[in-house]
């Protein structure tokens, strides 16, 4: 028994101490594993750290962004143009409703169980089911507060669900103030149901100077600032808008407000965890003041209006450039375009060519208005008003061609220039064109810029205006340049197109003796005022065409203005030059008629150019029609100066 | 050794079983539960109120005769005056209801009002309520709207048998439409959240930006009208600050609310009356 005792534990020990190799080298094997996995796990935990906390960080938290109200746009004096409204909405945080989707999931798979339905819906199908449930009960509750009938749409809630599912679902929109505050005291404050306000543009002063301001659309690509955190986070965003048109399109970038937001945390089935890890308030954007008077551009409006013409009217600070009034008609009604346009309205827009600002984008020839720039042209270029005359028989052959004069239904007699400016007398400018040249002629309308845009600040100005000379009509029609189309462009007929603001800023340039006059949309009360080349005239010449200006309006073309009592403006006195023209539009022949005008010829401050687009044969002459609009913005010009200054607005607490 | 340690946990053991049964009871049971606790516990509320009552009685029958004589010339004064203000008020029903009429408008929801008295005030950072003695008993509703002299004291929140509470319009839980006095756009009222010792504060939001106010010219702010669960005109508060918020659309404000809101014995529910059906 011994022996048996010491042999086993003897044996034992021998069996343990044996020396294995292929043990020893699982033994290594082993450590080799553990060393690689521990390895693995400090290189993780000590060096890749940042990249899992921000894999992590993309995977667990989600950006919602918030766009920021538009600015408010302003006319010099003060009066709201543009401005913003709340919008309130009916929305239902779905994130917030998970327990009640679950329930209901389990509700609706029993009941299809109990039944033993065959016809067994898909998971997805019966969670559709589920959300539809539930927030369906969410709307009734808001139906039965509001007394409304709303439905809902199971394919926008699911889209809403998959793809924005932290962002307010939109139950009811545009809600009225008294819906809204029936729904403040009848939700409960912890609901899941919240009155929601978002910002939309308003126009307290209705649609004036539409297409001078422009209209906003919805921006689903909302932008943060540069420094807004969480840029490489899935990130979801509420609607913004962005300006189309006029100064809401060219100033975007000003008036955007800046976005806001918050950086939540998300559970693996994207639900939110409250409250938000950062947040930002959006910001209101930058309000401008813009050089537009609404008084005037009112009284343009409803002057235009009342012709039933399509056209447009712009004046001009002389001094400055500050546009005052910009209107362009058949405009459209900017309440279209929230929040957004619909169909048959942006047919109807299309059909009445309303679209076209033809302020700035509009090209007209610019009629006997452009007499102006011929009498300078030749003036300048030595042709002495004093010892030429014209016989004026109602024609003249030049060339081949006979040349007729259009304006006074007869015969002007022996005229001179001082008078041929009044009477628009067209024998005589054929005659003093021919004299000057075209050469300088189109040199002269260069230099008072009519050959480029004048650089406002809105978009889409048109770059389609034309001054002719031999090298562009060889250049671009392979012909010669013939004395008739030399007579043509003395009374700016034939290729000649220029749009109304540049005829403004003509007459605003000539009405300070000067080449160029820059138009300003913004109002700055310290602007200096402009003063660029002079046009290259003697006082007594320059004087001479004021002086045929102011005979136009005083028993010219534009008599309309003095003769009929309900047209004077007493203690106003107007130097003016009519135009008319004629252009082949796609529907035909139009009367483009035309009136440019600045005052007082004393000290020019308003310069206004009115262009409107008649039927051929009816009465559509510059002094006829287009004056009593340039008339009207005259009159109101004349009353706001005469005004004293508004006086200061006291606020308490301020 | 074990054993007597055992004896000593065991307290511990119990509550912390009482602890891990209340979790899996049922939600039905423990509300069952607790609607039982506190009718149990409203007759002893409502008898220490009428103690209380006695107490103050007495303590009034303890007041002179020539105070009791001021008192009641006071109230001959008072009566005389709130008789032309009846007058005045059935004046201009009459001729709402015959411009009603005209313009075939719906008649008006209208009110009972239930007087009661307060049994318990209860006040804390997370919500200011108060116990009134009057409950199911007497046609009181959930969400009917309470006043007082001074104003708007709150809405009921729960309704016993014998019992209701009020959550004031202190508290954050209470939402309102209101308007500032002589202007008819709604804006929102929201209690804060008022410490006890503190005087109770609320919120305003969505306040016109032409709205201006100052701790010294403050403005009133009343109900609406336009919720639909308060009627309109009855005092709020007094909006002593503004300031815009960054959206630039509104502005939001601090009301501060009457101190008598921590002090009230008596108040009056407005039960809202069921509307007749129109005749045939």
């Amino acid at each position: 028994m011994a022996n048996q005792g010491s042999e086993r534990p003897g044996g034992l020990v021998e069996t343990h101490k044996g020396y294995n190799p292929r043990i020893l080298f699982f033994y290594f094997f082993i450590a080799a594993i553990l060393l690689a996995l521990g390895g693995g796990l400090a290189y993780r935990q000590l060096f890749g750290n940042d990249r899992y906390h921000e894999a992590e960080k993309k995977q667990n938290q989600r950006r919602i962004l918030v766009p920021g109200p538009r600015g408010t746009i302003f006319d010099r004096t003060g009066r709201v143009l543009v401005g913003n409204r709340p919008r309130f909405a009916v929305t239902l945080y779905l994130d917030q409703l998970r327990q009640d989707f679950r329930s209901e999931y389990i509700k609706i798979r029993k009941a299809y169980r109990a039944a033993d339905d065959k016809n067994l819906p898909t998971i997805d199908q019966m969670q559709r089911i589920a959300r539809f449930t539930v927030v369906r009960r969410f709307l009734d509750q808001v139906n039965q507060v509001l007394g409304r009938h709303e439905e809902l749409d199971s394919d926008e809630l699911n889209k809403h669900f998959r793809q924005e599912l932290l962002l307010p679902y939109i139950l009811l929109d545009d809600l009225k103030a008294e819906e809204y505050a029936r729904l403040i005291e009848h939700l409960p404050v912890n609901s899941p149901l919240q009155v929601y306000t978002s910002s939309i543009r308003s126009y307290p002063l209705g649609s004036i100077a539409a297409h001078t301001l422009g209209y906003v659309t919805g921006n689903d690509d909302i932008e943060p600032a540069d420094d807004f955190p969480g840029a490489d986070l899935t990130t979801f965003k509420m609607k913004g808008t962005v300006g189309r048109e006029g100064i809401e399109s060219k100033f975007d970038a000003d008036l955007q407000g800046e976005t806001g937001g918050a950086i939540y945390r998300v559970d693996p089935s994207g639900y939110r965890v409250n409250p938000p890890l950062s947040k930002r308030q959006p910001v209101h954007g930058h309000d401008l003041h813009t050089s537009l008077d609404a008084e005037l551009q009112i009284v343009a409006e409803k002057a235009i209006g009342e012709t039933e013409l399509n056209g447009a009217a712009v004046a001009l600070d002389i001094r400055t450039g500050e546009v005052l009034v910009l209107a362009s008609k058949p405009d459209y009604n900017l309440e279209d375009f929230i929040p957004r346009l619909g169909h048959d309205k942006a047919k109807q827009i299309n059909d009445q060519g309303a679209w076209l600002n033809r302020a700035v984008s509009g090209i007209y020839p610019p009629g006997s208005t452009f007499k102006i720039v011929t009498s300078s042209a030749g003036l300048a270029a030595g042709v002495d008003r004093d010892t030429f005359s014209v016989d004026c028989t109602g024609s003249v052959m030049v060339g081949a061609r006979r040349f007729t004069c259009e304006n006074g239904h007869g015969i002007h007699g022996v005229i001179a220039l001082t008078e041929a400016i009044a009477v628009s007398c067209d024998s005589f400018f054929y005659q003093f064109g021919l004299a000057t040249g075209a050469e300088k002629i189109s040199a002269m309308a260069d230099r008072f810029h009519l050959d480029r845009p004048t650089g406002i600040d809105l978009p889409y100005e048109t770059k389609s205006m034309l001054i002719p000379d031999a090298a562009w009509k060889k250049s671009r029609r392979d012909e010669a340049w013939f004395p008739g189309d030399t007579a043509n462009m003395s009374i700016g007929q034939g290729f000649i197109g220029v749009t109304p603001l540049q005829m403004a800023c003509f007459a605003a340039s000539f009405a300070r003796g000067e080449t160029v006059t820059k138009p300003y949309l913004l109002h700055d009360p310290d602007r200096p005022a402009q003063h660029t080349a002079p046009i290259g005239l003697t006082p007594a010449q320059h004087a001479a065409i004021v002086q045929g200006m102011v005979g136009c309006v005083d028993h010219g073309t534009a008599r309309i203005l003095t003769t009929l009592p309900t047209m004077r403006i007493p203690g106003l006195t107007i130097a003016g030059k009519t135009g008319t023209a004629q252009v082949h539009g796609k529907d035909g022949n139009l009367n483009i008629a035309w009136f440019i005008c600045f005052a007082p010829v004393e000290n020019p401050q308003i310069a206004i150019a009115v262009v409107l687009e008649g039927n051929v044969g009816e009465e559509t002459g510059g002094g006829r029609i287009a004056a009593p609009v340039a008339q009207a913005i005259l009159k109101k010009w004349q009353e706001t100066q005469s005004r004293p200054p508004a006086p200061l607005i006291t606020i308490p607490g301020k | 050794m074990s054993a007597k340690r055992f004896d000593q946990a065991r307290p511990f053991l119990t509550l912390a079983l009482v602890f891990a049964a209340w979790l899996v009871v049922p939600t039905a049971v423990k509300r069952v539960l607790r609607a039982g606790f506190f009718e149990m516990q409203a007759p002893v509320e409502a008898s220490a109120s009428y103690i209380r009552d006695l107490q103050e009685f007495w303590s009034l029958k303890s007041r002179s005769k020539n105070e009791l004589i001021e008192a009641g010339r006071d109230l001959i004064h008072l009566n005389a005056a709130y008789e032309v203000r009846l007058q005045q008020d059935a004046d201009l029903r009459a001729q709402l209801d015959r411009l009603g009429r005209l313009l075939n408008l719906p008649a008006p929801e209208g009110y009972r009002a239930e007087a009661a008295r307060v049994v318990r005030r209860d006040f804390s950072g997370w919500w200011q309520q108060l116990v009134i003695r009057k409950g199911s008993n007497y046609g009181v509703t959930v969400g009917a709207p309470v006043i007082y002299a001074g104003g708007v004291v709150g809405c009921v929140r729960e309704v016993h048998a014998y019992t209701s509470v009020v959550e004031l319009i202190s508290s954050p839980g209470v939402r309102i439409a209101a308007c500032l006095e002589g202007d008819t756009r709604p804006i929102s009222y929201q209690g804060g959240i008022n410490p006890s010792i503190a005087a109770a504060r609320g919120e305003v939001e969505y306040v016109p930006v032409d709205v201006f106010v100052t701790p010294s010219a403050p403005r009133r702010v009343v109900t609406s009208g336009l919720g639909g669960v308060f009627p309109g005109g009855f005092t709020i508060g007094s909006l002593i600050n503004v300031e815009p918020s960054s959206d630039g659309l509104f502005k939001s404000g601090g009301v501060q609310l009457d101190a008598a809101l921590s002090a009230l014995s008596e108040v009056t529910v407005l039960v809202p009356q069921e509307t007749p059906p129109a005749a045939n």
